[in-house]
């Protein structure tokens, strides 16, 4: 839909230009950044930790490894994960399950860092339906991931696209608020840039995730899809994770489908 | 509630004329010569006094009452030839004048009376236009536009490039009460911000106050926007319109009965999208709005009158069966203006309001709807009363009913409740204009305002976000009520001939927020009342101002200075989506703001070359608990710099040039202070909100219009425009993207819209 809406305003104020400018930006406060995942699948598990850097550094973000790094559940299980460089860490016995809720607690230097997930019930994630449009002579792709959402209300999902195996970097969200307990008929939204031709090979992974983690999603698709006339005021998306840290521990279920363009 | 009315006028102490001479009261209208068109704030002076003045009120009218004599009456408005009359007064009289506008441009307007208006009267921060005067302003796309024009002026900030709304002294978009024929407009733009609702064929004038608004105006926090609509030639038939890169518009005009009653009808349409439709690739398209401005007034006698008028506009944009929106508003007026006594003028007035909105779209073969409203209904009766020449009192009641429906998706799967909430807006005031002497001024009045939620919906009561209670309110119900006394005052106190000082204090509380999803403002944007957690708003504004007139009034300099203070501002927390949230109330938060700045404004009002010059230096502000850690941060309104330059000169009889331009310091936005990796994908990193600035815009904008030689009844004229005449690529708004070449690099793109865009437009009349 914003799709079209550009292409409509496009093509009444056909002056428009794009350029890329320098801008003044101030200064940073390098924070902390925690992102963890735990699936319903097989571990191991992964919790990276690195500090953000300015907007314009080039290189690769500094990394944390001296961290101490536990997860434990609420049934009693807990461990302690092992740093294995490059700011990764990993567990090697603690098991995802539908249900349980995880509670990771990272300790750098005198600071200690907790976060809280709980993995919903799994939905089952049918297939890709793809549908095409033309407009202004151009054919443009939308994706459907065909599940049938739970009569309870609350379902959070979160969707990885990726074409040819390549990782498309955006976020994608849906949830049941306008339409609980049904065939989810609702397309990807934000894929405004994304070029896809006959032939490509569409990978979509489907996670159903909690509350927070959904929230923290959905707030940064607001933020990257600023409509005509600029969107929300950006801010860093409310997280999981406390002590100021960025970033999102999730704990959630994944399947994944692809298709290929025809 | 006539109680009520007295026991305020007592409040107040009005003064009424308690002086045993005799006294008899001049009373009448005041209208165009050629056409009959009422003309407001017109000036009515006797010259045997110094200090008795008289300004014509919205339908024209006037009263003086003074002592038994001859006098000699001067009657001036602008663009128009003033008029000397001598009048002998031994018993009530009741007198029509009517002026002639000067078109003729060679001749030296002689004026009885110096053109002091600024340094008399105690309104503060009000802004007149006549369509006529902004007639030669260039604009984008050649479309004259009254909001545009209303920009140009100190104090008023539009919200982005090519935007109709627009920030009044730090005020966000809605706290803007936009009138049109005392009807309130809901959304004043078309095409999503690019043009106003405002047809300029059908509008006769529109006045902005900016904060200081007599007790008459209420509802909003930051300003009134009040546009009347033409009344219609009641001598001849005219038919008038033009043709233009993006519109076609047509008025007809005339009398119903001769010199007593006459109709206007007026209409405007884009036709963008029927080139469009000429490629095949654009077919399905749908992209245009119209507009149907409609009015006419019935003389039932000497002392009756109605008026009829109404407005229709419409947003159609969509695509094939795929996408498809519309938006408009629709309003209609009905009064009845009576002259109960030489001395009494009484207007009542029947209002109806309604902004819809719908989209739909189809995906996957079905079909979702997402749709919203507002409907209002208004019984306005207002008084305005003459007790002595010192002494201009207006006093009355408005009560407004209002169905808020807020925006729900709907389709045959989904069962999604759409509630309307009902509520009641209802203010008495009073208001008494009092000239104490030769060199001061009061405006002073109070107005108390009541809102009421009524019954037919669960209210839900949070804490801190956290639901507390529900409150279940039946239908007729009413539940909690708003009561809001709001003083305002203003004084002018002429230190000489040439220059006066004003002071102004006033207190606006508004009831009806607006929430957005975006910084621009969008037809999808919900309008929410006064609930058990949104309290009214208020602002509390002081004002102090200094004018000063040159070479025989010539030039007009205007420096005003303001503060002002806001309180129950509101906001949502990050994350929210206003059109699914289930209970958008749980998602609100709120805080204060404060604004001040000062503005200056140059005119030079008479001579070949017109214009102005007008600068604000300001600062906005707003504290939000749950937002930029509960601390101040920039209102994203606030521009520390803003100049708008005006000049149109007049060459001959046939070529008229106008310019503008403007500068102006970027909006306060929140760009990324860092980055990081999400999962591989790299996320951006923020620190104060508003902390930075869009690049200062600045532009040149170009007309000139060529009159051709009248032939018989028919006159036409061409406009040319160049909008950004040396072509500067201004932010409209700026995205941080990863460069595609070299991953982990964000750079920052802008998007300009309009760089070097000519314009032809072609107007005729008949």
């Amino acid at each position: 839909m914003k799709t079209i809406l550009y292409s409509l305003i496009a093509l009444l104020f056909f002056t428009s230009c794009e350029k890329i400018i320098e801008i003044d930006l101030k200064e940073n406060q390098s924070k902390i950044v925690i992102v963890g995942n735990i699936t319903n699948e097989v571990g191991p598990y992964f919790v990276k930790i690195t500090k953000s850097s300015l907007l314009n550094y080039q290189g690769e973000n500094a990394t944390i490894d001296n961290a101490v790094v536990t997860i434990r559940d609420n049934q009693g299980n807990t461990e302690m994960l092992s740093a294995i460089g490059n700011g990764n860490y990993q567990t090697t016995k603690i098991r995802g399950k539908v249900g349980l809720t995880y509670t990771l607690v990272a300790k750098i230097g005198g600071e200690t860092y907790t976060a809280q997930s709980t993995m919903p019930a799994l939905v089952k994630f049918d297939s890709i339906k793809v549908l095409s449009s033309t407009f202004g002579g151009e054919i443009s792709y939308d994706f459907v991931p065909v599940f049938t959402d739970p009569i309870a209300k609350g379902n959070q999902y979160r969707f990885v696209l990726s074409l040819n195996d390549k990782l498309v970097k955006s976020h994608f969200v849906l949830d049941d608020l306008v339409k609980n307990g049904s065939v989810n008929t609702q397309p990807l939204q934000n894929m405004a840039d994304l070029k896809i031709k006959t032939g490509d090979v569409v990978k979509l992974q489907m996670q159903s995730v909690d509350d927070n983690v959904g929230l923290y999603y959905k707030t940064l698709v607001q933020i990257t899809d600023s409509g005509p006339g600029g969107g929300t005021t950006p801010s860093n998306p409310p997280n999981n994770i406390s002590n100021g840290a960025l970033g999102i521990f999730s704990a959630h279920t994944i399947q994944e489908r692809s298709t290929t363009i025809k | 509630m006539q109680k009520k009315i007295f026991a305020l006028l007592g409040l107040l102490g009005v003064c009424f004329g308690l002086t045993a001479q005799t006294k008899f009261t001049i009373s009448g209208t005041l209208k165009d010569k050629k056409s009959g068109e009422a003309l407001i704030g017109a000036t009515i002076r006797v010259l045997e006094f110094s200090n008795v003045g008289m300004t014509t009120n919205e339908y024209g009218f006037y009263s003086l009452s003074i002592p038994q004599g001859t006098y000699t009456f001067n009657v001036s408005y602008v663009g128009y030839t003033s008029v000397t009359e001598q009048v002998i007064l031994k018993a009530n009289v009741s007198k029509d004048w009517s002026l002639s506008d000067d078109n003729t441009l060679e001749e030296v307007v002689v004026r009885a009376v110096k053109d002091d208006e600024n340094l008399t009267k105690a309104t503060m921060g009000t802004e007149v236009l006549n369509v006529k005067e902004i007639a030669k302003i260039p604009v984008l796309f050649g479309e004259k536009d009254l909001v545009k024009a209303i920009q140009l002026m100190p104090g008023v900030k539009s919200n982005g490039e090519g935007s109709n709304g627009f920030s009044v002294r730090g005020g966000a978009t809605d706290q803007n009460l936009i009138l049109l024929d005392e009807a309130p407009v809901y959304n004043a733009s078309h095409l999503l911000g690019f043009f106003s609702t405002f047809n300029s064929d059908a509008i006769k004038d529109a006045t902005i106050i900016k904060g200081n608004s007599p007790a008459q105006f209420g509802g909003r926090l930051s300003s009134v926007l009040d546009v009347k609509m033409k009344e219609g030639n009641n001598k001849e038939y005219h038919a008038s319109g033009g043709i233009g890169l993006i519109s076609s518009r047509l008025t007809l005009e005339g009398p119903i009965q001769q010199e007593k009653s006459s109709f206007i009808i007026s209409g405007r349409r884009t036709y963008v999208d029927m080139f469009a439709k000429l490629s095949p690739d654009f077919k399905d398209t749908e992209l245009y709005f119209y507009d149907l401005n409609a009015k006419a007034n019935l003389q039932i006698n000497n002392k009756n009158k109605l008026f009829f008028s109404g407005y229709l506009g419409k947003d159609v944009l969509g695509f094939g069966k795929v996408f498809g929106s519309d938006w408009g508003n629709s309003t209609a007026t009905i009064r009845w203006n009576s002259i109960l006594s030489s001395k009494l003028f009484s207007n009542t007035s029947l209002i109806y309001s309604n902004y819809d909105f719908n989209i739909s779209f189809l995906t996957d073969g079905e079909k979702i709807n997402n749709n919203s409203n507002i409907k209002d209904i208004n019984l306005g009766q207002d008084f305005s009363y003459y007790p002595n020449p010192k002494n201009t009192l207006r006093f009355g009641f408005s009560l407004i009913h209002h169905i808020l429906t807020p925006n729900r998706f709907q389709s045959e799967g989904i069962i999604s409740e759409q509630k309307s909430r009902k509520s009641l807006e209802n203010a008495i005031y009073v208001n008494n204009s009092y000239q104490i002497n030769d060199k001061i001024n009061v405006d002073y009045g109070l107005r108390l305002s009541m809102y009421s939620i009524l019954g037919g919906d669960t209210y839900n009561v949070y804490e801190n976000n956290v639901l507390s209670k529900s409150i279940l309110l039946a239908e007729g119900e009413i539940g909690e009520s708003y009561l809001n006394l709001e003083p305002r005052i203003s004084a002018n106190y002429r230190i000489n001939q040439t220059s006066s000082i004003k002071l102004g204090y006033a207190r606006n509380t508004q009831s009806l927020h607006l929430l957005s999803n975006s910084t621009s403002g969008n037809p999808t944007d919900r309008w929410i009342g006064n609930s058990y957690n949104i309290k009214p708003e208020i602002a509390d504004q002081i004002s102090l101002g200094l004018s000063k007139n040159f070479v025989e009034n010539k030039y007009e300099l205007n420096v005003e200075g303001y503060y002002k203070l806001l309180q129950n501002q509101i906001d949502y927390k990050d994350g929210t989506d206003i059109n699914t949230a289930p209970d958008i109330e749980s998602q609100l938060l709120f805080g204060e703001g404060r604004a001040y700045g000062l503005e200056v404004l140059l005119k030079k009002k008479t001579g070949k070359l017109t214009g102005w010059i007008g600068y604000t230096l300001s600062k906005t502000e707003r504290q939000i608990n749950g937002i930029n850690n509960d601390q101040w941060y920039n209102a994203k309104q606030d521009r520390t710099h803003d100049l708008s330059v005006v000049a149109i000169y007049n060459l001959s009889p046939k070529w008229s040039f106008g310019a503008t331009f403007i500068y102006n310091t970027g909006n306060a936005v929140t760009f990324p202070t860092g980055k990081y990796d999400l999962n591989g994908i790299p996320t951006l990193q923020y620190g104060t909100r508003n902390d930075n600035r869009m690049p200062s815009t600045h532009r040149l904008d170009l007309s000139a219009t060529y009159e051709k030689q009248k032939k018989g009844r028919f006159q036409s004229s061409w406009s040319f425009g160049l909008y950004n005449a040396y072509g500067q690529s201004n932010p409209y708004s700026i995205d941080f993207k990863e460069n595609v070449d070299n991953p982990g690099k964000i750079e920052a793109v802008q998007l300009s819209l309009f760089r070097w865009l000519p314009s032809v437009t072609y107007n005729f009349k008949f």
